[in-house]
């Protein structure tokens, strides 16, 4: 089924350390107001097989993050420090050209809206068939054959004939489903998806995950999955990172944050979410205030401007202390751990339902 | 497409037909008469009445319109001879046929427009590129700056001086001149080579402007980045997904330009003393000239409309979204 | 000539639709600090003198050696736009007449001498004419061996022709004198030949006759002893009849003269080649030491100006027609000796006059006032400097003969800016103070700035000024309605012999009053009208212009009808190798018929 071969170049992995591992990653812009500190000391680690779901509010720098994975941002204006080691090769360190191999090969990534991410000018079958050729040397013929089989995989019906046809002559799901198969084409052990249903009805949304999954099952790649809906983050990932102000807040498995979340972001992330259980007529509860300013972020914990609990936290620690984030398990938040437990049983839970 | 084009064909004929007749309507809604020019000193009105005849003015206006259309696809004839279809008339000012005339004059006007078109367009569009592609680097900066200087230039300015500089007082190129192609093409290439600079020059400027920034929006887009996201090169990008939709944008303003360039040309032909469809559309006005006033309106708007299809079936050649909807 | 007619308007427009700044350049300022080299004043005496009819001897050919000629080469004539006319019978303006001089003949030409002094000659006659009644009749014998272009001899009737087909409805921009003169006025003389002699008709023997193949003889009712004259204008050149082509003659004429048309792109250029028919025995003017003329158009006055001061490749042989040095080149003309050894200059015959529409001007004095207040000098400055033109004395121009340097009633010569007190004091005088007067204008720039020093010194003098612009395309046609609500407006007019009997009565005739006539003024004094009748019969050259100076002076001085600002003038370039170049009084351009290159 699949034409790629692997060379036996390539140093084989150390079992131990995992696929994906981001250490201390910062992402910093130079603009004309000066340092925009977009991501600024991530660390996060993937198992191949696995999914990891990193959420947070736009501008919370999950997007930088997974663009500076990929090596897409632009090298004048930006800096990246810190390490990305996928398969044990730091992505930091390598050259364009490395990474034009890489991309689209060994990792690649589905967008958010096949609309614009497709370009509307060449046909879908060109655009699935052009990293194929390039990755593999494959002909124009057999480039051809490989994008109507992955049409196909991914369920587009007749996919002999649309193959030839332009993006704009699918509708929004099969397009999604095109961009997918062209992610998919040189079977990537990493895949990023970038909010890939947003732009879908619910009913399809459903659809292009199920078919994400049983991509990954077949293909055992790892996947991160960007989001903001926590809704498609429960039945999808495995761990799950919470993301504010270029920073992770939280950190755990997804039963782990969502049940017995610990951050008052994830807290308000959470609260801030329908759910069908809810009665008839309950008000929403909306983070207050808007996300901080990257350029001249607040002292302290981030979130302590529009932090309900921060009064909790003895001594005002939050408006000049920063807290860590554990390894593994945790969050980065002063609140003691009794107290936290105390209001998340008083206040937030009730309201998760 | 066939169905486009025979849309399109049949638009232009309706707005071909829109245009004689208010040009017709209007030309005669001025209050000159022009019989006067053709009047000699002491003008009576005994004489004017003798012009009026010899001109055909004498008839009714919408009876003039129904020969001049007439005219148009049957021919007419004339006290100078019979004039085949198309006939536009005979000119009032020099009793020449005025569709001759305006094919006589086309040459200069197209090797003009063509001529500083593909200098423009190549220099204009590369330099934008090239911008685009080293944007905010000291290369881009001279280019975005010089542009900006040129595009405020005007050809009535920059033309005298060039004349100046380079005709007058060095004598290093000679004074524009016309010269069909078809006696010498050296020399039809010489005789132009100053009127395209500075046409391009002008233009250039504004391309270089349009093109970089149409690039740089272009290269902004998502797939764009998918692209590059699926490995492409960064110049395998540059010029097949981010150049390709730069164009829509350029051919739009290209498609107005031709028309301008086509304008223009007035400017240009009066700048280097040469005789283009330019100069014969204001002569004729001058002269009140009807026929070769009408016929260079429909012909130049001809002209324009068939631009107007080009550029709308190069959009299509562009943008599959065109072409199927 | 005509009025400032087409050709001058379109140059303007023309300019100003190309966006030129050439125009609104005031070159008559420049010229302040440099030493006047303008053609005084005395050189052109010379044109003002009567013209001597010339007998058989003086026109027989060949034309006479021009010093230092030599023949072969082609010569670049730069022009602005296409001649308007071919047909002679249609050509009335300057630019005509120069082309005319080259490819066409008449029974009269006229011959110059090195001081401009004209004598009317025989052209395709053998004399200037000869009448035995004072001027009714007149008789002329056509020389031998007369060819046209394509070999044909040229008779009688041919004469015959080309005065007939003038009859013709098509023939409509031409001169109208001998027509008139010969069939009636106005345009009833066009019902004695309706079709002109197309279908066989001809004008009866009583009116025009040729009793043999080198004989004509033109009758009048009345005595027109400027027939000679009238004849040498362009407009009643030869056209042969075997060959005449009607409408189509204005795109392809037959030559006579010493060159003819090789070929002709309408818009583009014209080549002139030498005309092997042309017998210089039978010419005593004209030369043929070119090859040909290379007419190009689409140069205006700015483009042939700067190509020709800068006397590169072919503009080294370049020759201007009816161009001018440029108001705003003028500066670097004067300013290189080299260059102004290769121009030449003299009166145009133009006279810029104020004129008073005497139907709302009624004081006398408001005119004599507004007479002395002009500021004549600052007005022409603004139209070309010193080399544009000069303060006008009177309403005869310089060109015309009867002109007299020193009459000068309103003693514009010592106060070329005007005398304002003297004014005012007439102004007070009249009671005049604040009356409002309607100055117009046509929307040309030098006239827009001529305007507002007029307007200031008017204003200057106790009057109320309205300016009112109107198109210049339609001036004369709007300041020649007779009702046309303004009280002053500035004319241009230009004789079309040299003699005052095609200025005075066309300008101050008051039985000629109509829509479209060209008595601006409106001025109809029953004296003024019986002495034109009067002077117009005289046949003697001499006594008639001593009547029409004596008219003149009653005219200004007893009437003044229009107050006289400037004479213009004729400032023209040539390449370095053109040689012969000389000021025509006869054309009040370049003399074409004698141009050579040096090499």
């Amino acid at each position: 089924m699949t034409t790629l071969t692997k060379t036996e170049e390539t140093p084989a992995p150390n079992a131990a350390d995992p696929f994906l591992s981001v250490r201390d990653l910062r992402v910093h812009f130079s603009t004309e107001d000066g340092v925009v500190k977009a991501v600024n000391g991530l660390s996060f680690d993937l198992e191949r097989g696995k999914t990891l779901g990193i959420v947070g509010e736009s501008g919370s720098g999950k997007s930088v993050t997974n663009l500076s994975i990929l090596g897409l941002h632009n090298p004048q204006s930006t800096t990246v420090t810190g390490e990305i080691l996928l398969d044990g090769q730091d992505l930091t360190d390598v050259s364009g050209k490395q990474l034009e191999a890489l991309r689209g090969n060994k990792m690649a990534m589905i967008f958010q809206d096949a609309l614009t991410a497709l370009s509307p000018y060449y046909t879908v079958g060109r655009q699935i068939s052009e990293p194929y050729m390039k990755h593999t040397g494959a002909s124009k013929k057999e480039a051809r054959a490989r994008a109507i089989e992955m049409l196909g995989k991914v369920g587009i019906p007749d996919p002999k004939n649309r193959v030839d046809d332009y993006p704009h002559q699918f509708s929004g799901g099969m397009r999604q489903r095109a961009m997918i198969a062209m992610s998919l084409v040189c079977n990537p052990e990493l895949l990023i998806a970038d909010e890939p249903t947003t732009a879908l009805d619910v009913t399809v949304q459903a659809q292009i995950l199920d078919l994400l999954k049983d991509l990954q099952q077949e293909f055992g790649s790892a996947i991160i999955l960007i989001t903001h809906d926590l809704g498609v983050v429960a039945n999808f990932v495995d761990d799950l990172l919470v993301m504010y102000a270029g920073r992770a807040v939280e950190r755990g498995s997804v039963r782990e944050v969502l049940k017995q979340p610990q951050h008052p972001y994830t807290w308000g992330l959470l609260s801030s979410m329908p759910r069908l259980s809810s009665d008839v007529g309950e008000q929403l509860q909306p983070i207050p205030g808007s996300p901080p300013s990257l350029l001249n972020p607040p002292s302290g914990c981030a979130f302590h401007p529009r932090c309900a609990y921060a009064e909790l936290v003895d001594g005002g620690l939050c408006t000049h202390e920063r807290p860590l984030l554990p390894d593994g398990r945790g969050a980065a938040c002063h609140l003691p751990a009794d107290r936290k437990q105390q209001v998340f049983i008083e206040k937030i839970q009730p309201r998760l339902g | 497409m066939l169905q486009f084009l025979i849309r399109r064909a049949f638009g232009a004929v309706l707005t071909l037909f829109l245009i004689s007749a208010v040009t017709f309507f209007m030309f005669f809604a001025i209050p000159q008469d022009p019989a006067l020019l053709a009047c000699g000193k002491n003008c009576t009105p005994d004489a004017l009445a003798v012009i009026h005849q010899n001109l055909g003015l004498d008839k009714p206006v919408p009876v003039q319109f129904w020969d001049f259309m007439v005219g148009v696809f049957a021919g007419r004839d004339f006290a100078v001879g019979h004039c085949d279809a198309p006939c536009f008339g005979v000119s009032f000012a020099t009793q020449q046929n005025v569709w001759d005339t305006i094919l006589d004059r086309f040459p200069l006007t197209l090797s003009l427009s063509i001529g500083g078109l593909i200098v423009f367009l190549i220099v204009g569009l590369g330099a934008g590129m090239i911008a685009a592609a080293k944007k905010g680097t000291a290369t881009d900066k001279v280019f975005s700056s010089a542009s900006l200087v040129l595009s405020s230039l005007q050809i009535y300015f920059l033309g005298p001086v060039v004349l100046g500089l380079f005709v007058y007082s060095t004598g290093w190129l000679d004074k524009p001149k016309w010269v069909p192609i078809s006696e010498s093409v050296s020399g039809w290439f010489m005789g132009l080579l100053i009127p395209w600079l500075v046409i391009s020059v002008i233009f250039t400027a504004n391309y270089t402007r349009m093109s970089r920034s149409t690039m740089i929006e272009q290269l902004q887009e998502e797939h764009v980045r998918a692209a590059r996201a699926k490995g492409m090169s960064r110049s395998y990008v540059f010029f097949r997904y981010a150049w390709r939709g730069s164009l829509i944008p350029i051919v739009t303003i290209l498609g107005m330009d031709l028309g301008a360039l086509f304008g223009g040309a007035i400017v240009t032909e009066f700048t280097f003393g040469l005789p283009g469809i330019g100069r014969l559309a204001v002569q004729s006005v001058q002269d009140k000239d009807l026929p070769l006033t009408m016929g260079v309106m429909v012909f130049s708007a001809a002209f324009i409309l068939l631009f107007n299809v080009i550029v709308d079936a190069t959009y299509a050649l562009i943008d599959p979204r065109v072409r199927l909807s | 000539m005509s009025i400032f007619g087409t050709r001058k308007t379109r140059a303007v427009v023309v300019a100003l639709a190309a966006g030129s700044l050439a125009l609104t350049a005031c070159g008559g300022n420049s010229d302040s600090g440099t030493k006047d080299k303008s053609k005084t004043q005395e050189d052109a005496a010379q044109q003002s003198q009567a013209v001597i009819f010339g007998d058989a001897a003086a026109s027989t050919g060949p034309a006479p050696e021009v010093p230092g000629a030599r023949s072969g080469g082609t010569a670049t004539v730069y022009q602005d736009s296409d001649f308007s006319h071919l047909d002679p019978g249609q050509t009335y303006v300057s630019d005509g007449k120069l082309l005319d001089r080259l490819i066409q003949r008449g029974l009269t030409q006229y011959a110059e001498d090195d001081k401009g002094r004209l004598t009317l000659v025989g052209d395709l006659a053998t004399d200037s004419g000869k009448t035995t009644d004072g001027g009714k009749s007149w008789t002329f014998t056509l020389k031998d061996g007369l060819k046209d272009q394509n070999g044909n001899a040229i008779t009688s009737a041919d004469v015959r022709h080309s005065i007939e087909r003038l009859y013709a409805p098509f023939i409509t921009d031409g001169p109208t004198y001998v027509q008139a003169w010969l069939s009636g006025a106005g345009t009833t003389y066009r019902k004695a030949l309706p079709d002109g002699p197309y279908k066989g008709k001809h004008l009866p023997d009583s009116v025009l006759a040729t009793p043999d193949a080198k004989t004509v003889v033109f009758k009048f009712k009345d005595a027109h002893p400027d027939l000679p004259q009238a004849l040498a204008m362009p407009g009643y050149s030869l056209v042969p009849a075997k060959t005449d082509t009607k409408e189509k003659y204005d795109t392809a004429p037959v030559a006579t003269g010493p060159y003819k048309i090789a070929e002709f792109k309408p818009g583009k250029s014209m080549t002139l080649v030498k005309n092997e028919n042309w017998d210089p025995k039978t010419d005593s003017v004209r030369h043929q030491y070119v090859d040909g003329f290379n007419i190009q158009y689409n140069h205006d006055d700015d483009d042939q100006t700067k190509t020709i001061l800068a006397d590169r490749g072919e503009a080294k042989n370049a020759v201007m027609f009816t161009g001018q040095v440029s108001t705003n080149q003028v500066r670097n003309v004067v300013n290189d000796p080299e260059a102004m050894k290769r121009t030449i200059q003299g009166y145009a015959p133009y006279v810029w006059q104020l004129n008073f529409n005497l139907d709302r001007m009624k004081d006398k004095k408001v005119r004599d006032a507004i007479t002395y207040a002009l500021p004549s000098a600052q007005i022409y400055k603004l139209d070309g400097g010193a080399y544009g033109g000069e303060t006008a004395t009177g309403l005869i121009s310089p060109t015309t003969p009867g002109y007299e340097k020193d009459y000068d009633p309103f003693g514009k010569l010592k106060k070329p800016n005007g005398d304002v007190e003297k004014a005012k004091a007439l102004i007070k005088e009249a009671g005049a103070e604040g009356q409002k007067v309607v100055y117009a204008y046509g929307n040309t720039p030098v006239r827009q700035q001529q305007a507002v020093v007029i307007a200031d010194r008017l204003k200057a003098i106790g009057l109320d000024v309205v300016k009112k612009e109107i198109d210049s395309a339609t001036w004369y046609e709007q300041v020649g309605k007779v009702q046309n609500g303004l009280d002053l407006y500035m004319t241009g007019w230009g004789q079309d012999w040299p003699s005052a009997s095609t200025v005075i009565p066309p300008l101050y005739d008051g039985t000629q009053i109509q829509d479209g006539s060209s008595v601006y003024s409106h001025i109809n004094d029953p004296k003024v009208n019986s002495e034109i009748q009067r002077i117009l019969k005289i046949s003697d050259p001499a006594e008639a212009q001593k009547a029409w100076t004596a008219l003149h002076h009653d005219i200004v001085e007893r009437i003044n009808p229009a107050a006289p600002i400037y004479f213009t003038k004729v400032f023209q370039i040539f390449g370095s190798n053109v040689g012969g170049i000389r000021y025509s009084t006869d054309s009040s351009y370049v003399d074409v018929t004698r141009i050579f290159l040096k090499k």
